[in-house]
C-alpha cells in the first residue's frame, strides 16, 4: 500500500471539490477537479470541462497514485456544479 | 484507513464511497480508455466493477489482432481510465 491508500477518509474529504494535479506512476500526470475518492480502493475521480460542454472523466486507480498537489479551491458555483455531475435522474 | 473509525469517519467514507459508485454507474456503457502498464493504452466500452476493485469488466476490447467481445481488466495493471459524459 502506497501513502495515498493510508490516507483516512477525512483526509480525502479535504481534496473533493478541488483543483489537483495527480502524479501517477510511470510518470503519469493527470489534472481536473476532484468528484470524489473511492475509500475502498483509494482512486481518485476527476472532471474536466471542455469547451463543447462535455465532462470528461477519469479516474486514477489508487495503488497508481504517487502525489496529490492543490492548485485551486473550489468555489460554491463549482461545488454545485460537480456535485451535480453523479446526481441520480428524476425520475 | 480502510477500517474506519469513529462515527464522523464512517459518515465521510459511505459518503465518497456512494459518489464513486453514482460515477462507476454513470460510465456504464460509454467508451473508455484505459490507460495500462508499460505505456499501453486500449479502447473498450466500459462494463462493470467488483466491489473490491479487483477488476473491470469491458467490451468491444480493441486489440492490435481485432476487437475482443468481452474481457476482464485486471486493476493492478490498470493506472487509470477516462470516459466522455
Amino acid at each position: 500500500m502506497n501513502d495515498w491508500q493510508r490516507k483516512s477518509p477525512l483526509d480525502w474529504e479535504t481534496y473533493v471539490n478541488k483543483m489537483v494535479k495527480v502524479a501517477a506512476i510511470e510518470k503519469h500526470e493527470y489534472e481536473g477537479w476532484v468528484l470524489t475518492v473511492d475509500p475502498v480502493s483509494a482512486s481518485i475521480v476527476l472532471a474536466t470541462f471542455l469547451e463543447n460542454e462535455k465532462v470528461s472523466v477519469s479516474v486514477v486507480l489508487g495503488h497508481a497514485v504517487q502525489e496529490v498537489k492543490i492548485l485551486k479551491e473550489g468555489d460554491d458555483g463549482m461545488k454545485q456544479r460537480l456535485s451535480g455531475i453523479f446526481a441520480p435522474e428524476e425520475s | 484507513a480502510l477500517l474506519g473509525g469513529d462515527a464522523a469517519a464512517q459518515g465521510v467514507r459511505a459518503a465518497l464511497r456512494q459518489r464513486y459508485l453514482r460515477g462507476l454507474a454513470a460510465a456504464q456503457g460509454r467508451p473508455t480508455r484505459f490507460c495500462l502498464r508499460a505505456g499501453v493504452q486500449v479502447d473498450a466500452v466500459f462494463g462493470a466493477a467488483d466491489v473490491e476493485a479487483v477488476a473491470i469488466q469491458v467490451d468491444a476490447l480493441r486489440t492490435p489482432l481485432g476487437v475482443q467481445a468481452a474481457a476482464l481488466l485486471r486493476c493492478t495493471d490498470v493506472l487509470a481510465y477516462s470516459f466522455f459524459l
